[in-house]
């Protein structure tokens, strides 16, 4: 999200500071020589005192408003998804030391040790504040041996992050699905 | 920094200012401020009489409101292209306050790497000095091995390279972030 922030806030400070220019130039332009200069705002004027609030087209620009709005209000007051998960201070080797593992690091680390059970054929990891969500391909076709493999993934996902000693337990969730023919 | 709080800020900004116009519009396209204005046209309202009768001195105002506005977004602008959060070289203080030492951050943060990449089980090593020169903190970022031990090698680096950088600043209590990152990638390098 911060890297969208900063190109979004690129686009914003550019189209403000072109927007202020505009108008300077637009004010100083009228002022002096009566004449429009870059901007045809007389057009736009002119717009205005021939159409009601009741225009269709008011309401669709109102619609894009409130749409785009709302989206960008969401997707700023969202809780940024965590980048990294602080590992245990009592393990520490030093003090005033703020470690802690990637959110990617910790999908590798996971997916790795999932990939490491015998019948698994491929998994994909999802890593989030509290929860990791595993889902598996069995190399298996048949739904109860998919099922036999939940209780060994979930116990090497375990031991892997017993290993790397976080801060907080993470619970673990495991989906497995037979393999597709 | 690139101005992330800023950018944050304006951008919660102008979605309620997107909002609310949009709101208040469409309000007043579907009859919440009455028929008449519904049925009125755009300038047809007080703001609009205000600035047909006030226009001679009120636009000179808005171009210098703009003009502030526009400064304010070049600033904006240059923060966002230029502003970095690097620190710059650091002032050692000598014990007995004479004389005066000035340690490159570079040499800090390469020799942070250079021994951490050192560690077997360690792929790979990034480090840099953030903050005010006078109050920096140490961020580093170790993708380590999977197959290594690992929070013996975090220990490691929190009690070696970490404890070594804060001995070089003279400043044992030196903020210091440390991000591990695990790799399935085996090192070629024989340590």
């Amino acid at each position: 999200m911060r890297l969208v922030n900063r190109v979004l806030a690129a686009l914003l400070s550019l189209a403000l500071l072109a927007a202020a220019v505009l108008l300077i130039a637009t004010v100083v332009a009228d002022r002096t020589s009566h004449h429009e200069g870059i901007v045809h705002w007389r057009a736009a004027y002119h717009w205005a005192q021939h159409n009601a609030w009741a225009a269709a087209s008011i309401r669709v620009a109102c619609g894009i408003l409130i749409l785009a709005g709302l989206v960008l209000l969401v997707a700023e007051l969202k809780p940024a998804r965590v980048s990294r998960l602080p590992a245990d201070p009592a393990e520490a080797g030093a003090d005033a030391i703020d470690t802690a593992y990637t959110r990617r690091g910790l999908a590798a680390a996971i997916r790795s040790a999932v990939s490491a059970v015998d019948g698994v054929r491929s998994n994909s990891v999802k890593v989030k504040r509290r929860t990791v969500k595993i889902t598996a391909t069995a190399s298996a076709q048949d739904r109860t041996a998919a099922r036999s493999l939940r209780d060994p993934i979930t116990d090497a996902v375990r031991q892997r992050l017993s290993a790397l000693k976080l801060r907080r337990t993470l619970s673990v969730s495991v989906r497995v699905a037979p393999r597709s023919h | 920094m690139h101005a992330d709080r800023t950018n944050r800020t304006l951008l919660i900004v102008l979605a309620l200012l997107m909002l609310g116009a949009g709101l208040a519009a469409g309000a007043a396209s579907l009859g919440g401020f009455g028929t008449a204005t519904k049925n009125s046209t755009l300038m047809d309202n007080p703001t609009g009489h205000y600035f047909g009768a006030n226009g001679a001195w009120l636009w000179p105002v808005i171009a210098l409101a703009a003009l502030i506005i526009g400064l304010l977004a070049l600033r904006w602008l240059i923060a966002l292209l230029f502003s970095t959060d690097r620190s710059g070289d650091l002032m050692i203080k000598s014990s007995t306050g004479a004389g005066r030492t000035t340690l490159v951050n570079r040499a800090l943060t390469d020799a942070v790497v250079g021994e951490i990449e050192g560690y077997r089980g360690v792929d790979s090593a990034q480090a840099r000095l953030i903050g005010d020169p006078d109050d920096p903190e140490l961020v580093v970022r170790a993708v380590l091995e999977e197959t290594a031990d690992l929070t013996a090698l975090r220990q490691r680096i929190e009690t070696g390279a970490l404890a070594h950088a804060r001995q070089a600043l003279g400043n044992m209590s030196l903020p210091a972030q440390l991000d591990l990152t695990i790799t399935s990638r085996r090192s070629a390098r024989v340590v």
